[in-house]
């Protein structure tokens, strides 16, 4: 097995090893210590230039609750889960079918198209950004509204998604299917009572990169977004600016409460998420 | 009534012909097994009887019914799969009584049969169990009681055996004929093992290349071959071949001379050969025997002692590979020289294209 079991390694490599890792840990963490730290600062201590030390004052309600205050914060929060649910949802749905045709039905065609499915990944988004919101203010009046951003994310997401869940079904035995299909059973069905049972697992640990991919985005929350009413947290964190005056104990804050359900579904579904990076990868 | 007929089915893929013209009937109730190398398009065959494979060409009738284009749903087929293809997620009655629950059949009579055929394959204990928890011969099993519990007309299995370990594949064997002896359905039978053809089959149809070599009896096949083919494919250890010359031919009987000078007098049984044909002799191992009266000498290169018997592998004339069923307490040892008895009515001869001129006179 590759990489070696640390375990089986030469006492030294053990030791620096173990040294190394919680130094690496701590500074890889110290800049979201800092964030940390600074959301419960008070606008004093900041001006001072307290930036690093300790704050003088803990401003934690203070400082959390004015995020709400200050800025729409909580409909912020809720157009991302809006977007994040729905994109996540139209993507497994979309990808799971499409992994389905593509891995176990032979049609003419089937390899091309499977081509330009991966083939989409490789565009890099930034190069879609002024067609994308042309399309959406000219031909499908979606601009400025979370349908815009569930949509576009659906349709951008669904590319790797079903590359995943194709080479997933792939691998599933072609006997299953023709053994349903013997026992007369109609094609939805075995997709429903045979295939999206097994293909669980996989969907579970797309459903959280995939999560996490689109909750994090902050690129097409500002390509396709204008007005508040429709901006997801990421964009929404730039409201707690400040006039004249970057207030960035609450723009701290506010980026921790946006990042909490990333990291909550995270953790909850870490098994998952850690399976998702490896599947497929090796045989079993 | 389900008998099964095949009218010169082809099979292509693109430009690839994969099964070349088969003309087959299979009667109702028989147990009728497809084998040969692999490769040979038997797996083919049956996927295209089943309905998972298109019929490139040709007409399949089950029950007298055109089926050619029926789908594999409609044509009253069942299948076990090598690979038992078992619902992962389901248990073992869910799995026994899926297709019943799709076709809506009433919850009663999906209990009473799933009840039925988890007794007849002792399965009862198991209902609840995954197929995760199950050993390759349970796996079967289920996999078979899935094909019990929808009454098809015809029973297809794709290399069933395969997967179990030698001792369980000898217990399954008597337990498949079992079941076939209860109910009496028609079953098609896809192996590469001879052994599994000669003893379940009703019917053996050696298949190569596409073709089928000869369809018969399991001794038929055994003592009538029609061709080098097929007196080589069944049987093990495999028929020994000696080539041959046709040197005299006097009325009904034609003086062979075996390559290092013996000569036999075979009775050629209404069979044509002319002085002078290259011909092969074919005898089976257990026919030949050690003997000071034989007329083949040979060299002793090895002797398999199985306990029951001795299998002797000799170095014949030409250096022809030989081997000779024995005593299981044979004396002979690497390096003896013996000489080998060919009984006339024991030898088949077979021509230059390899099909036979006369079997030998056992049945």
């Amino acid at each position: 097995m590759f990489p070696t079991a640390i375990e089986k390694t030469s006492k030294l490599t053990q030791t620096t090893y173990k040294a190394a890792l919680p130094i690496a840990v701590l500074l890889w963490l110290l800049p979201l210590f800092a964030v940390a730290l600074t959301s419960v600062r008070s606008i004093e201590d900041l001006n001072r230039g307290n930036f690093w030390g300790w704050p003088t004052s803990l401003n934690f309600v203070q400082n959390y609750t004015e995020v709400f205050t200050r800025s729409p914060m909580a409909l912020f929060m809720l157009n991302s889960v809006i977007i994040t649910l729905f994109a996540v949802a139209g993507t497994l749905i979309l990808s799971c079918m499409a992994g389905y045709a593509l891995a176990k039905y032979h049609f003419r065609g089937n390899l091309v198209l499977f081509s330009i499915f991966i083939a989409g990944n490789f565009v890099p988004f930034q190069i879609l950004m002024i067609p994308v919101r042309t399309i959406m203010i000219d031909w499908i009046p979606l601009y400025d509204t979370v349908w815009a951003l569930v949509l576009f994310h659906t349709a951008f997401q669904t590319g790797f998604c079903t590359l995943f869940m194709r080479n997933f079904i792939k691998q599933m035995p072609d006997a299953l299917i023709e053994a349903a299909r013997i026992e007369g059973i109609t094609e939805l069905k075995i997709f429903w009572h045979v295939v999206l049972p097994l293909v669980r697992p996989a969907l579970a640990a797309l459903a959280v990169l995939e999560f996490t991919f689109i909750w994090n985005d902050y690129f097409w929350s500002l390509v396709l977004v204008q007005s508040d009413e429709a901006r997801p947290v990421t964009a929404g964190l730039q409201a707690l600016k400040g006039q004249w005056l970057a207030s960035w104990q609450l723009i701290s804050a506010g980026s921790l409460i946006a990042a909490i359900p990333p990291v909550l579904i995270f953790f909850l579904m870490q098994r998952h998420f850690i399976a998702g990076l490896t599947l497929g990868a090796t045989k079993e | 009534m389900a008998e099964v007929s095949l009218q010169n089915v082809r099979k292509s893929f693109g430009a690839v012909d994969v099964i070349k013209g088969v003309d087959l009937q299979v009667n109702d109730g028989e147990f009728c097994v497809f084998v040969g190398p692999s490769g040979c398009g038997k797996s083919t065959l049956l996927r295209m009887i089943a309905g998972l494979e298109e019929i490139s060409s040709g007409e399949l009738k089950i029950g007298g019914k055109d089926m050619t284009k029926v789908p594999p749903s409609n044509r009253g087929v069942a299948m076990v799969f090598q690979s038992y293809a078992l619902y992962p997620h389901m248990s073992v009655e869910e799995n026994i009584g899926f297709g019943l629950k799709m076709a809506k059949v009433p919850k009663a009579d999906i209990e009473a049969r799933v009840a039925y055929a988890s007794k007849m394959l002792q399965l009862d204990t198991l209902r609840q169990r995954k197929p995760g928890q199950l050993s390759g011969g349970q796996r079967q099993r289920v996999a078979i009681g899935r094909a019990i519990v929808r009454e098809p007309g015809v029973f297809l299995f794709d290399e069933p055996l395969s997967n179990l370990d030698a001792a369980l594949r000898v217990q399954m064997r008597t337990e498949l004929s079992q079941l076939h002896q209860d109910l009496k359905s028609t079953m098609i039978y896809v192996t590469h093992d001879q052994i599994e053809a000669m003893t379940m089959a009703d019917k053996i149809v050696v298949l190569s290349a596409g073709l089928i070599e000869q369809v018969g009896s399991p001794l038929e096949l055994y003592h009538r071959p029609k061709n080098l083919f097929v007196a080589q494919f069944i049987g093990s250890p495999k028929m020994n071949v000696v080539p041959a010359k046709v040197a005299a031919v006097s009325g009904d009987i034609a003086h062979v001379s075996v390559d290092g000078g013996s000569m036999l007098a075979l009775p050629l049984r209404g069979g044509k050969v002319s002085v002078g044909d290259v011909v092969s002799l074919g005898i089976r191992p257990e026919h030949m025997s050690v003997s000071s009266e034989g007329v083949m000498q040979a060299t002793v290169k090895l002797a398999e002692r199985l306990g029951s018997e001795t299998m002797l592998h000799l170095s014949g004339p030409g250096g022809a590979a030989i081997i000779v069923r024995s005593d299981g307490l044979a004396s002979e040892k690497p390096g003896d020289v013996v000489a080998l008895t060919m009984p006339a009515g024991c030898c088949h001869l077979f021509d230059a294209a390899g099909i036979a001129i006369v079997n030998g006179a056992l049945i």
